[in-house]
């Protein structure tokens, strides 16, 4: 609603190219949401023939892929547009990842992977909006790179909030592993994957500051699980 | 994780009062299935906003499950708005948001009344669970405070927040920002600012912020209040309801401008909020910038369609902005504003067509509008048409008398014009803003090019004047006055720069008739009127200069 250009604009002859596309990509997504909505009813419906369909699953996985990648497009273009700042509230942690799990559930049952949170009673100051978008898009990438079990952690490391995202998959490949944040310039889009989740939910670390601390990713494998270990460190 | 929710038997959700409204059938069964699943019982389906606050008008309800987009018509957001604001649901009652939307882009769009929490689809049944879980456990353990509040006993929910404090660290930051919002209600300022102060001691978070800007202002430290907010925007250029403060400081401070220019910003950013929009309207017309008042009333009106907020005061402000606009503008252009005035108030009649009085407002305009594109004969007709309604000077409400009395000057009927204001300020002696008012159009009873012309030539003759350039000064108030030959302030400043003109080494009589020629222009100022003692001031010391 808030991305259709108004009328002056589309008087001038200029096409503002970047607001056509996040105009069609805020229309994609909200199809995918309704996609996504008819998945889990039809899921419901036919828990027994499709509870554990293969087919099913990939088709459920796929769509919530797409689904997070117009998310991250669109915050990274309102990024872009120095629109998009953090509003930090305070939140209970346990209750805010079990309730970003449990959208996940139906899938994650439905492809038999074990899924816990192991979170200590914090309260954390966070934008709970971009988070979820991180969240999600972790978790997906987990449910794809993972042989049996997905971990969600978090805890209070030095002063900052770490919430954790664990697989017993192969790991990250070696040139991913880093610490910190990530530049714009480092996306490849030459390769097939761009990385664009990890730069988004490195942005949304970014935007999260206290004083001089600000907010960042890490990606390591081994932890509880022994496979993938994504971390979002916020001050 | 076990499924608390269901082991502890649907207690929690199973008592409560639901109501969904979604214009999808399929949605709303799929959301009652949910609920269903997780305990609940009693739930009620509802299509569109009609029904469902009808429903809420003859039922207690606990938890709304509300669709953001209805299709055609009213919206979730003006649902949200007219239970609140008719006080159909409760602060103890929960008002869930569903959207397809990511839920920044809504709050943005709302000012007023925001909703307990947003639900963005997809949305799966163990999501409802965990989700309405969540905010059924804080309700519960906020519910007292909620009923002293609902019952306006602030006082009782102060302490009850105080109370509660130590014992729910988990609900710290809704304490605190209730406590503060409380005392801000009860007029304790320094309690808010100390509770603000003591969250901004440990973390800069935007809402303490916002709230310390409020409390400021409203303890008149105005300068302080608009810095800090003007710092706050600047980290947070999304963060709509700091723009509305700030106007608001910078209008208190005397910088109209300044206000209107941060009230266009946020306009930009958020083009649905009814309420900015008429404060917007407001402001610009008070700043005599006739084209962006025009333009903000227009949103004005046209959000209103299926807003609580609907007013007809927005529709005539609108045609009198048009109105304004396209006076003595024969070109396309001008035409245009006219035929969209004339339209706009047709409208209002028959959209508020119990409000009989409303009639005559628009005909006022109506005749104004015609007058402006030289079709006197119309002017006149219409006039004629409500002649009845006006023929009693001392019926007539304050603020339609003086848009009559412009319409009359329009007309050329100048001496109706001052007598029907005349009568007013007697009528109205002890209402400052209406006299203001009536003043005001005395000394300009031009359309608003000519005056913003002629408050440009006061303002240069005022420079002259300070600078001591008194040819140029008397210069510039001639000017002025050749336009607006009444104005009273006008008309006693150029008397008084020809006096020290005089006085100062060219004693030329002339300029002595000058001065009283302007002087007799006043001839008959009321005592009442701001101006009355200077001009009898300037006057006495005239008569001493005449030889």
């Amino acid at each position: 609603m808030s991305l259709t250009p108004d009328r002056d604009q589309s008087r001038d002859n200029h096409i503002d190219f970047s607001m056509v596309l996040a105009s069609a990509v805020h229309d994609m997504k909200n199809s995918l949401g309704m996609l996504l909505n008819s998945l889990d009813e039809l899921r419901n419906d036919r828990e027994e023939s499709l509870g554990e369909s293969s087919r099913f699953n990939t088709l459920q996985y796929e769509a919530e892929r797409m689904h997070n990648d117009l998310v991250q497009l669109l915050g990274i273009y309102r990024l872009g547009e120095n629109n998009l700042s953090a509003h930090i509230e305070e939140h209970f942690v346990p209750a805010f990842l079990s309730e970003h799990l449990a959208r996940h559930t139906p899938l994650l049952e439905g492809l038999g992977i074990h899924y816990s949170v192991d979170a200590e009673d914090i309260n954390g100051f966070f934008d709970d909006d971009l988070l979820t978008g991180v969240l999600n898009n972790t978790i997906n990438n987990a449910i794809r790179y993972t042989k049996s079990r997905i971990l969600l952690t978090a805890c209070e490391r030095d002063g900052y909030l770490v919430i954790g995202v664990e697989d017993d998959g192969e790991g990250y490949p070696e040139h991913m592993q880093h610490n910190g944040t990530l530049s714009f310039k480092s996306l490849d889009f030459r390769s097939g994957s761009t990385s664009l989740g990890l730069f988004f939910a490195s942005s949304v670390a970014k935007l999260h500051s206290e004083g001089e601390r600000t907010g960042s990713i890490r990606l390591r494998n081994g932890g509880r699980l022994g496979g993938g270990v994504f971390e979002i460190w916020l001050p | 994780m076990t499924d608390t929710t269901k082991t502890t038997g649907g207690n929690i959700f199973g008592k409560l009062n639901y109501l969904i409204i979604d214009d999808f059938e399929n949605f709303r069964l799929s959301m009652r299935q949910m609920l269903r699943s997780c305990g609940a019982e009693k739930i009620e389906l509802v299509a569109h906003a009609a029904p469902a606050i009808q429903h809420c008008a003859y039922n207690h309800v606990d938890v709304v499950l509300c669709d953001y987009n209805l299709g055609e018509g009213k919206n979730g957001q003006h649902i949200l708005e007219e239970l609140r604001h008719k006080k159909l649901l409760k602060r103890s009652s929960l008002f869930l948001m569903v959207t397809a939307e990511t839920s920044k882009e809504m709050v943005m769009g709302a000012r007023e009344y925001q909703p307990d929490a947003y639900l963005t689809k997809p949305i799966n049944r163990a999501m409802l669970e965990k989700r309405l879980a969540g905010l059924l456990h804080q309700r519960n353990a906020l519910l007292p405070i909620n009923r002293a509040i609902d019952r306006e006993n602030y006082p009782d929910a102060i302490s009850l927040c105080l109370e509660t404090l130590p014992r729910q660290p988990r609900f710290k930051t809704w304490l605190m920002k209730t406590l503060a919002d409380l005392y801000y209600q009860v007029g304790d300022y320094s309690h808010a600012l100390k509770i603000y102060d003591e969250v901004l001691a440990q973390r800069d978070l935007s809402w303490a912020r916002l709230g310390r800007g409020r409390v400021l202002l409203a303890s008149g430290q105005n300068d302080d209040a608009v810095r800090s907010l003007k710092e706050l925007i600047g980290k947070h250029p999304d963060y709509m309801e700091a723009y509305d403060l700030l106007a608001e400081g910078l209008e208190s401070l005397g910088r109209p401008t300044q206000a209107q220019q941060v009230l266009e910003k946020a306009a930009e950013h958020s083009p649905n909020a009814l309420l900015r929009h008429r404060q917007l309207a407001r402001l610009a017309s008070a700043n005599q910038d006739i084209s962006t008042a025009a333009i903000a009333w227009r949103q004005t009106v046209n959000l209103g369609t299926h807003s609580i907020h609907d007013n007809p005061d927005h529709y005539l402000s609108l045609g009198q902005s048009l109105s304004d606009l396209s006076e003595g503008d024969l070109s396309e252009e001008g035409a245009e504003h006219a035929d969209e005035a004339l339209k706009i108030l047709s409208r209002m009649e028959k959209r508020f067509k119990d409000n009989e009085s409303l009639v005559v407002r628009s005909k006022i305009v109506q005749s104004r509008v015609h007058a402006g594109q030289d079709r006197i004969q119309e002017a006149e007709r219409t006039l004629d048409s409500i002649a009845s309604e006006l023929q009693d000077e001392d019926a007539i409400d304050g603020e339609t008398g003086i848009d009559y009395a412009k319409t009359l000057f329009r007309l050329g009927r100048e001496d109706q014009a001052k007598q029907l204001l005349g009568h007013l300020a007697q009528r109205f002696d002890d209402q400052p803003e209406l006299l203001q008012k009536i003043e005001n159009l005395l000394d300009e009873p031009v359309g608003f090019r000519q005056k913003l012309q002629a408050r440009a030539f006061n303002r240069d003759g005022i420079k002259a004047f300070e600078s001591g350039d008194l040819d140029a000064a008397v210069a510039e108030f001639s000017s002025a006055l050749k336009i607006v030959p009444a104005h009273t302030s006008l008309n006693l400043n150029l008397v008084q720069v020809l006096m020290k003109k005089y006085s100062e080494g060219s004693p030329d009589p002339d300029l002595l008739v000058t001065c009283r020629n302007c002087l007799d222009q006043l001839a008959g100022l009321p005592e009442q009127h701001r101006q009355y003692r200077r001009y009898i001031a300037l006057g006495n010391k005239l008569k001493g200069m005449m030889p």
